[in-house]
């Protein structure tokens, strides 16, 4: 390899890392919400997707960041929906029914974003798309710069949230003792919907920003988003955000780097590959101790 | 029979058990007793393997067991109750039993106990355990569906039915009322004259006093007595950690 | 009646990947990995036959032990994590199935012409039954003496040492590591058990459809696969069944009329049966004396008692 496949590779993955952001976001809500009600919610990356969707009937009418904007929001009710279908009123002892119903949820969502659009793609708006950044023989993509800011913003904006504000602290109280949690007069469930709601403003956002990289919005790309979100999170560690944030950049990264050795079609075996990686060597994740008994 | 050397365990900052040296004899019900939060359930925990010891080391009969899986543990001889009762709850009494029969043969006829049929006189073994519960009636019962006290007692014979020679008991006595403590006390002395060795963790000190042949007491994670009950009722020390140090001063 | 006689297979197909399914979660574990069993046992099965002329049931043994073997192998490094990150590494685990298979391409010379699985294309050309002359009756009888076969071994499974070690070990694997049930070999033995069940059906599959290619493979498959016994209820083996008839044959059958609105439903469904009946349609009605809703563990079990009385606890919230 000479130096110049050196440099389109390091580009490629450089421009990865950046899309990762978008890994990021997802892979936290997966985790946001496992930490809290310790199930999984696989209807969130195709929720994101919608959200996106839901975006798009305003974008003629305004500037594109409020388009965005409007993308989180609309996470943000459907994060609120999915809760109320699929985990409000489903017994808590029961994780594989709250999984089933998600999945039938991502499944309802991702026909239905097929039947209303027909199964077209349909363009979705980025910003920057002509600003490039030269350093040296390295282009930083301006979208995709923005794409990661953005993504960065969200994240900030989260771990403040679950710092800084009650709400954060009942998060994570209730996160940790749900019954001694409601003793304390935190509702259970206006705490888990909040949760769902926050996870989906950053869905939201993932979606927009998805969109905005690739340039179109699809339904198939709600498959896709979640198995890579879910590996994200895993690699993570469970529960972790600053893990999912991390992770979320390496895999975006990792997917350029194998796509330019060997390929689109193959691309997603060795991420696949790289998981089960982790899986072997360190199943807590990247941020906790090397998987042992305790 | 049971031999542990300077064991410790620490979490983060706190050390749960602090160089613990204990020895059970073959044959003995020796009673393991300390205020809350004295290590004992993590002791218990150490020698299961459920947490690994992060010093000294630990021998049942000799053999040094640290790289030894919990599973493998039980199968070499250590068995032992929960303190919150974790039974099958959705299996049978006579299943709980059944699978927790432990299997020692190697090669084709171990492999068909293990997984296909058992042999008739394993069959037989969980009879027997079945009827020393006192459980013979409700073999067919979903452990769930038990009351308590039928619970705590498949729990001990569940522990027996895995043909362990040592049985940890993890403050079996909880919730029970005195008559079932009468009751539980026969069910032990009856174990330990069948050949066992029990190691006893309880709060009901009467219990404790009366079945047990020796007693150690463990505070912070130390041992700081051993010895027959009365030797440790009367120690200075015990008083102090139950009691409270001003108090001891007193009498 | 042709029409009924297909609808049968697909029934009979499906059943064995919900049996498949019903294995692993036995054990607790939850599972999206069936479907990459089921690819391996067509794509294997019906390559022996069309490429070497290999004999049905030696083809369709062999791809349910290739699936077998794969089962056990990642198996073992799978059981090391539980809940969610099994769930996750099914999946990819899956999904890598359907990639290599969607980049394998393989073409031979026969006699009948080039026949071989081809990449992207797909894998056409598997013309046993046809080329032998079996009607689709016979078809259907194969399929369901192979159901029948798998049922009776599971059911046979249930009542021996097996079946109690998978339900210990579903029910509480501390409990079962401490009754000294070697955790890691049950949790093994039921996965490539379902594997080699879903590699039968694969094989099978493969036949009666002639062509199969990577998009069959994909994650609504393993959805199925699990969906069939968690809402025919885990308690019997009968629910899976009578799930495989009632998805398969009322619902995307019965309501062909609604047409693409189809698979819309089925999601649909799904999320209305967890809302109105969470253990599965078959668990409460006719099994009375069941103790509640099953404890399924998928955060990891801790051993110190607060942990315990807040599983407890949230048990009864």
């Amino acid at each position: 390899m000479d130096l110049l496949d050196l440099i389109d590779l390091t580009q490629s993955v450089l421009d990865g890392v950046l899309f990762g952001a978008t890994y990021s976001l997802i892979g936290i809500g997966f985790t946001l919400i496992f930490g809290v009600m310790h199930k999984i919610n696989l209807a969130y990356a195709a929720a994101s997707v919608g959200a996106a969707y839901l975006s798009l009937i305003v974008v003629s009418h305004v500037p594109v960041p409020v388009v965005y904007l409007v993308a989180a929001l609309m996470g943000g009710v459907l994060g609120w929906l999915v809760y109320l279908i699929c985990f409000r009123f489903l017994p808590l002892s029961n994780p594989l029914a709250t999984l089933m119903s998600t999945v039938g949820m991502l499944l309802a969502i991702e026909e239905l974003i097929s039947h209303l659009t027909q199964g077209m793609p349909m363009n979705y708006p980025a910003m920057f798309q002509s600003a490039n950044i030269e350093i040296g023989s390295f282009f930083i993509r301006g979208d995709l710069l923005f794409v990661f800011l953005i993504g960065c913003v969200a994240m900030v904006g989260l771990t403040q949230l679950l710092k800084r504000t009650r709400l954060g602290l009942a998060t994570r109280a209730v996160a940790q003792q749900p019954v001694a949690a409601q003793l304390c007069g935190m509702g259970i469930n206006s705490t888990n919907a909040s949760t769902f709601v926050i996870a989906g403003l950053l869905g939201g956002t993932a979606g927009a920003m998805a969109g905005a990289a690739i340039g179109v919005l699809s339904p198939l790309l709600a498959l896709p988003l979640t198995v890579k979100g879910l590996v994200v999170t895993v690699i993570g560690g469970l529960g972790s955000i600053p893990g999912a944030i991390v992770a979320g950049l390496i895999v975006g990264g990792a997917e350029n780097l194998f796509q330019f050795i060997r390929g689109v079609s193959e691309r997603d075996i060795y991420v696949m590959l790289l998981l089960f990686v982790f899986l072997v060597f360190r199943p807590g994740g990247l941020f906790s101790p090397p998987g042992g008994r305790d | 029979m049971l031999e542990l050397n300077k064991v410790s365990r620490h979490f983060g900052g706190v050390k749960a058990v602090d160089e613990l040296d204990l020895t059970v004899h073959q044959g003995e019900i020796l009673g393991l007793i300390g205020p809350n939060g004295s290590g004992k359930s993590t002791t218990v925990n150490l020698i299961t393997g459920v947490y690994r010891h992060q010093s000294g080391s630990m021998h049942f009969k000799g053999q040094d067991i640290a790289p030894l899986d919990p599973h493998e543990r039980t199968a070499i001889g250590i068995a032992r109750t929960f303190q919150n009762i974790r039974l099958f709850g959705h299996l049978t009494v006579w299943q709980n039993l059944w699978a927790a029969r432990v299997v020692r043969r190697g090669g084709w006829s171990g492999f068909r106990e293990r997984w296909l049929s058992g042999a008739a006189t394993a069959r037989e073994q969980a009879e027997e355990l079945l009827e020393f519960g006192n459980l013979a009636d409700k073999r067919d019962m979903l452990a769930g569906n038990l009351a308590f006290g039928e619970q705590r007692r498949l729990e001990l014979v569940r522990a027996a039915a895995s043909g362990a020679e040592l049985l940890l008991l993890d403050e079996p006595a909880a919730g029970m009322n005195a008559e079932e403590i009468g009751d539980l006390d026969e069910r032990i002395r009856k174990l330990r004259d069948q050949g066992r060795t029990i190691l006893l963790i309880e709060h009901h000190m009467e219990l404790v006093m009366e079945v047990c042949d020796r007693v150690a007491v463990l505070n912070f994670g130390r041992k700081i007595a051993e010895g027959t009950p009365a030797q440790v009722q009367a120690d200075a020390q015990v008083r102090a950690a139950y009691l409270g140090a001003d108090e001891s001063a007193v009498s | 009646m042709d029409f009924y006689l297909g609808l049968a297979q697909v029934i009979g197909i499906h059943t064995l990947l919900g049996l498949s399914a019903w294995c692993v979660l036995h054990t607790g574990q939850v599972s999206l990995a069936q479907g990459g069993f089921f690819a391996i046992g067509a794509y294997v099965a019906g390559m022996l036959t069309s490429m070497w002329q290999w004999p049905l049931a030696l083809a369709l043994v062999t791809g349910a032990g290739i699936a077998c073997v794969v089962a056990i192998a990642v198996g073992f490094p799978a059981m090391r994590v539980k809940g969610l990150m099994l769930v996750v590494a099914t999946t990819a685990f899956a999904e890598i199935v359907r990639l290599v298979f969607f980049n394998l391409e393989w073409r031979i010379e026969t006699s009948e012409g080039v026949v071989g699985p081809n990449g992207s294309l797909g894998f056409g050309g598997i013309r046993y039954f046809p080329s032998n002359g079996w009607s689709a009756f016979e078809v259907n009888a194969l399929i369901w003496s192979l159901v029948g076969g798998v049922l009776l071994l599971l059911w046979w499974f249930d009542r021996s040492r097996v079946g109690t070690l998978w339900r210990a070990v579903g029910e509480d694997e501390i409990a079962a590591q401490s009754a000294g049930i070697n955790l890691t070999a049950t949790k093994v033995s039921a996965f490539g058990i379902g594997g080699a069940i879903a590699g039968l059906a694969g094989g099978v599959f493969a036949h009666y459809t002639t062509h199969v290619e990577h998009s069959n493979f994909g994650i609504l498959l393993a959805t199925f696969a699990i969906a069939y016994p968690i809402l025919g209820g885990l308690a019997s083996l009968a629910g899976t069944l009578f799930a495989v008839i009632f998805i398969q044959g009322f619902l995307l059958e019965g309501l062909r009329f609604l047409g693409e609105w189809r698979s819309l439903l089925f999601g649909a469904l799904i999320v209305l049966v967890m809302l109105v009946r969470p253990d599965g349609f078959l668990s409460r009605a006719l099994w009375p004396g069941r103790v509640g809703p099953r404890r399924q563990q998928t955060a990891s079990p801790s051993v110190d008692d607060s942990d315990t009385a807040r599983q407890e606890g949230s048990r009864h919230a």
